[in-house]
């Protein structure tokens, strides 16, 4: 069982919105008062509590002393995060029924909902087995 | 515990409903002034990527305090990376971006209504209006490049295809290649010939917009304003502020006021008769009057001028039975002497019928139909089974109707024409 615990935040992750580019300006536009509208929604709930883009490159940093670096696979991708929305709520189903009312995903994308956890996964495991231990 | 909630992403409430639209078509002209009309496909596609990138960061970060600066920045920092990728492949053309540059890096002055915004459009109007481009790609190339525009949207307005217009785009952007034709506005020798040449085809765009009507009716709507919006763009500069432009802003107000009660909500066509006067928009016949009055400054009287008092006569009447038909016909016999149209004298002949009855009207059809050959064009048929139908001759009107319905396209003129039918029908019992 995952010992992690959940906070009361969740993150979206905006992901694949490479925009087709034959979308007149009026189209990309609309688009953009339809995404407005859902973002007015989160802060008039009361539960926006942050968002920022990514630029769609970005380097891959790995090997031990972090010898490797490249590209990545971001780019082009249709996977590529374009950007996040953090929003304060207690539960997963909230999270998703945030979600799925944004307008983008009739457009192709896709979010990702995750809940913000207290502490990273190893972190719970050993903080899991002090307090067995204390009690036991 | 939970953190202060930081200021949301602004309301989108913040950007003008056509901010996109008009900043493209802003910014083309901008960009192409800067990087020459050869590049003119580079400075679209810069721009279109600069909204793109508005789409993707705006919602994030919110709107922000001057988009359209925002905007001007990301298409000129995107034309700079371009004009820098290209010059690291092609050495034999090392000042391209060091041209540019400098224009490029500086923060652009002119990010609302500078004068060289007005310069650069007017000066990307006459490039769009060039002679030597076909009608079609002139007002093609005018919706994409100043109207902001997409091929689909132009080809939804024209009723043909996306490929269509995007091969007409694709040809004339080549021609204004191979013609370097120049990002300027025409000195004042060339000037009457030109500006002749754009009037005329504002007033086909306009017309375009104007004729049909029904299921697209919203884009063709749309076709006015953005000819009555290009040709506003000629008021700025002395030069081609001149009374004829006041005469054709003139007209293309006083029809456009009368678009919303030429249908009814079922979409039928309502004759002139039928309309209900108080759906005409007061505030677009209001600057209709004020370009009249500002086009009877010169000596010259041109079609525009006679269409415009026309237009003016219906717009200004309170009802139809008011209409000053006199003063019309007066227009039309001088519109008729300028141009032997066909389309014209039916036009006379309707007013010929308000004036003395619609068996003289008829006389002036009879004598269209034996100079002109007008059979196939439905309207006339139209109007002649109106004026049968006047007289009482409801099996005349019936024929007459009936041939215009079979010549009909537009679906809500086939409609129109056959209430009418049923009318006659009814009158025969």
């Amino acid at each position: 069982m995952n010992p992690q615990n959940t906070t009361d935040e969740y993150l979206l992750l905006i992901r694949g919105t490479q925009w087709n580019h034959g979308l007149s300006p009026a189209e990309l536009q609309r688009i953009m008062a339809d995404f407005y509208g859902w973002v007015d929604s989160l802060a008039q709930k009361g539960v926006h509590r942050g968002a920022q883009p990514l630029v769609e490159e970005g380097k891959l940093v790995s090997g031990p002393h972090g010898h490797s670096v490249t590209d990545g696979v971001f780019a082009e991708s249709k996977e590529a995060i374009a950007g996040y929305f953090r929003v304060a709520v207690t539960t997963m189903d909230e999270a998703v029924r945030l979600a799925q009312a944004c307008p983008i995903l009739a457009y192709g994308a896709q979010i990702e909902v995750r809940p913000i956890a207290d502490l990273c996964r190893p972190m719970a495991e050993v903080k899991a087995r002090q307090h067995e231990s204390a009690i036991s | 515990m939970s953190p202060p909630s930081p200021d949301p992403a602004g309301s989108s409430g913040a950007i003008a409903e056509d901010l996109f639209r008009r900043e493209s078509g802003r910014l083309v002209a901008i960009l192409t002034g800067q990087l020459g009309v050869h590049r003119l496909q580079l400075a679209e596609d810069v721009v279109q990527e600069a909204l793109v990138r508005a789409l993707q960061t705006w919602p994030y970060r919110g709107v922000p305090d001057n988009p359209a600066a925002w905007l001007t920045q990301t298409a000129k920092h995107l034309a700079l990376d371009h004009l820098r990728r290209e010059q690291r492949w092609q050495d034999k053309e090392p000042s391209i971006a060091s041209e540019h540059e400098r224009w490029l890096a500086k923060p652009h002055a002119s990010t609302g209504e500078s004068e060289s915004f007005g310069d650069e459009t007017l000066r990307m109007l006459f490039v769009c209006f060039h002679p030597q481009l076909s009608t079609e790609a002139q007002t093609a190339l005018a919706l994409r490049t100043l109207c902001g525009f997409s091929p689909a949207e132009i080809a939804a307005a024209f009723l043909t295809t996306e490929a269509a217009i995007s091969k007409r785009l694709v040809r004339a952007r080549q021609r204004i290649r191979e013609l370097a034709i120049p990002f300027s506005v025409p000195g004042p020798d060339e000037l009457p010939t030109r500006l002749d040449g754009v009037l005329r085809t504002l007033y086909l765009l306009f017309n375009e917009g104007y004729k049909a009507s029904a299921g697209e009716r919203l884009v063709r709507e749309d076709l006015c304003h953005e000819a009555i919006r290009l040709a506003s763009l000629l008021l700025p500069l002395p030069a081609t502020r001149h009374p004829k432009t006041h005469a054709l802003l003139a007209l293309m107000w006083l029809n456009a006021a009368r678009l919303p009660g030429r249908t009814n909500d079922s979409g039928h066509l309502l004759r002139l008769q039928e309309q209900d006067r108080r759906l005409w928009n007061v505030s677009m016949i209001q600057r209709g009057i004020q370009h009249l009055a500002l086009s009877g400054t010169g000596d010259e009287v041109t079609e525009y001028h006679l269409e415009a008092g026309i237009a003016a006569c219906h717009s200004t009447s309170i009802d139809n039975a008011q209409t000053d038909w006199g003063r019309i016909l007066f227009f039309y016999d001088q519109l008729l002497l300028r141009s032997n149209s066909p389309v014209i004298a039916l036009n006379r002949a309707v007013a010929v019928a308000r004036v003395r009855g619609a068996a003289a009207g008829l006389e002036a059809i009879d004598a269209i139909s034996r100079s002109q050959r007008l059979e196939d064009y439905h309207l006339l048929h139209a109007v002649r089974g109106a004026f049968e139908a006047d007289l009482g001759h409801h099996a005349e009107a019936l024929v007459h109707f009936q041939k215009a319905e079979s010549l009909a396209t537009v679906p809500a003129e086939r409609d129109f024409l056959s209430r009418r039918i049923q009318e006659s029908e009814r009158a025969l019992g």
